[in-house]
């Protein structure tokens, strides 16, 4: 479950910024290497065969990045217009994943996006953290799934 | 300043497109079906008209008779686009109309639920702001994944409008 998961989560993350970034470059490396003082942090709630939530952090640079290249302008700070594009963007990766793990039997929804701080310390079944290194920037997501009862 | 019909593919009209560059619009965007592409680019030249007024460096109050014009026809446009781009749909067979569908109402339903909501809140800025960052994303990813398994299903068919 937890291998399904995660190359679940990796598929749909290059997929999405294959086509909306252009980058078809993605690296895949433990969360050791993840140290920023500004991230944006997007929850994305879990229901169904798995209940939890899946915490996308993006580095301020990494945001900026990102909505730059989508809009063609220049963004100094996340605010309100870049976190809810960031917040999109976790939302269609979600929507990525949850479509996959479908075609192996489990079926899951999502929750509309929330901006959060980082996890907090109720141990889950499933837990993972891995970090994704891109030409624009590092992305971690967080995985806190219990299989439903 | 009205879009000009050039020519008819199975009833769906071809809009001219103007000699205008758009920021948002990238070539890896193009579907390679003529009658998509061109309501597409139609569709971004909207988009970025409402996002350079959403972001220009004057005063929110400044902007708000731009940000409301702006809203107002691009509500009405992408309900308009949907509709013509669902129609295409139909007139080629495409298996997928009924979730693509779904996903166009979907959209339309959150533009009117934000309208009605900033509208209520008196042009609230912060409500606007989080409308056009998710109305970028939503966009880009529409046209780039969902978009593209229309024009694939067109090609596969000989329907894409390059043919012969």
């Amino acid at each position: 479950m937890k291998d399904k998961l995660h190359r679940a989560l990796i598929d749909a993350t290059h997929n999405v910024f294959e086509l909306m970034f252009n980058i078809s470059e993605l690296s895949d490396h433990p969360i050791d290497n993840f140290k920023y003082d500004d991230e944006v942090n997007i929850a994305i709630g879990i229901v169904g065969d798995l209940e939890g939530v899946v915490i996308y952090r993006f580095p301020t640079s990494t945001s900026l990045n990102m909505v730059k290249i989508m809009s063609g302008m220049e963004f100094e700070e996340v605010d309100a217009f870049v976190t809810s594009a960031i917040s999109e963007i976790a939302n269609i990766i979600s929507g990525n994943v949850v479509t996959a793990l479908s075609n192996d039997d489990i079926k899951c929804d999502i929750l509309p996006p929330v901006q959060c701080e980082k996890h907090g310390e109720k141990e889950f079944e499933i837990e993972t953290s891995r970090c994704i290194g891109t030409a624009i920037g590092d992305i971690c997501l967080d995985v806190r799934l219990n299989r439903a009862s | 300043m009205g879009l000009r019909p050039i020519m008819n593919i199975s009833g769906y009209k071809i809009i001219r497109e103007r000699n205008v560059s758009i920021m948002l619009w990238k070539d890896n965007y193009e579907l390679g079906v003529p009658v998509i592409d061109a309501q597409h680019k139609e569709l971004f030249r909207r988009v970025e008209s409402f996002l350079q007024a959403l972001r220009s460096e004057v005063s929110w109050d400044e902007k708000i008779p731009k940000i409301n014009g702006t809203l107002e026809f691009m509500k009405g446009y992408v309900v308009e686009h949907f509709r013509d781009e669902e129609e295409y749909q139909k007139s080629i067979n495409y298996p997928g109309y009924g979730f693509h569908k779904q996903i166009h109402d979907g959209m339309v339903n959150y533009v009117q639920e934000v309208s009605k909501q900033y509208e209520q809140s008196e042009s609230n800025e912060r409500l606007m702001q989080e409308f056009g960052g998710r109305l970028l994303a939503w966009l880009i990813n529409h046209v780039a994944a969902e978009d593209q398994r229309i024009a694939d299903y067109a090609k596969k068919k000989g329907m894409s409008g390059n043919e012969g």
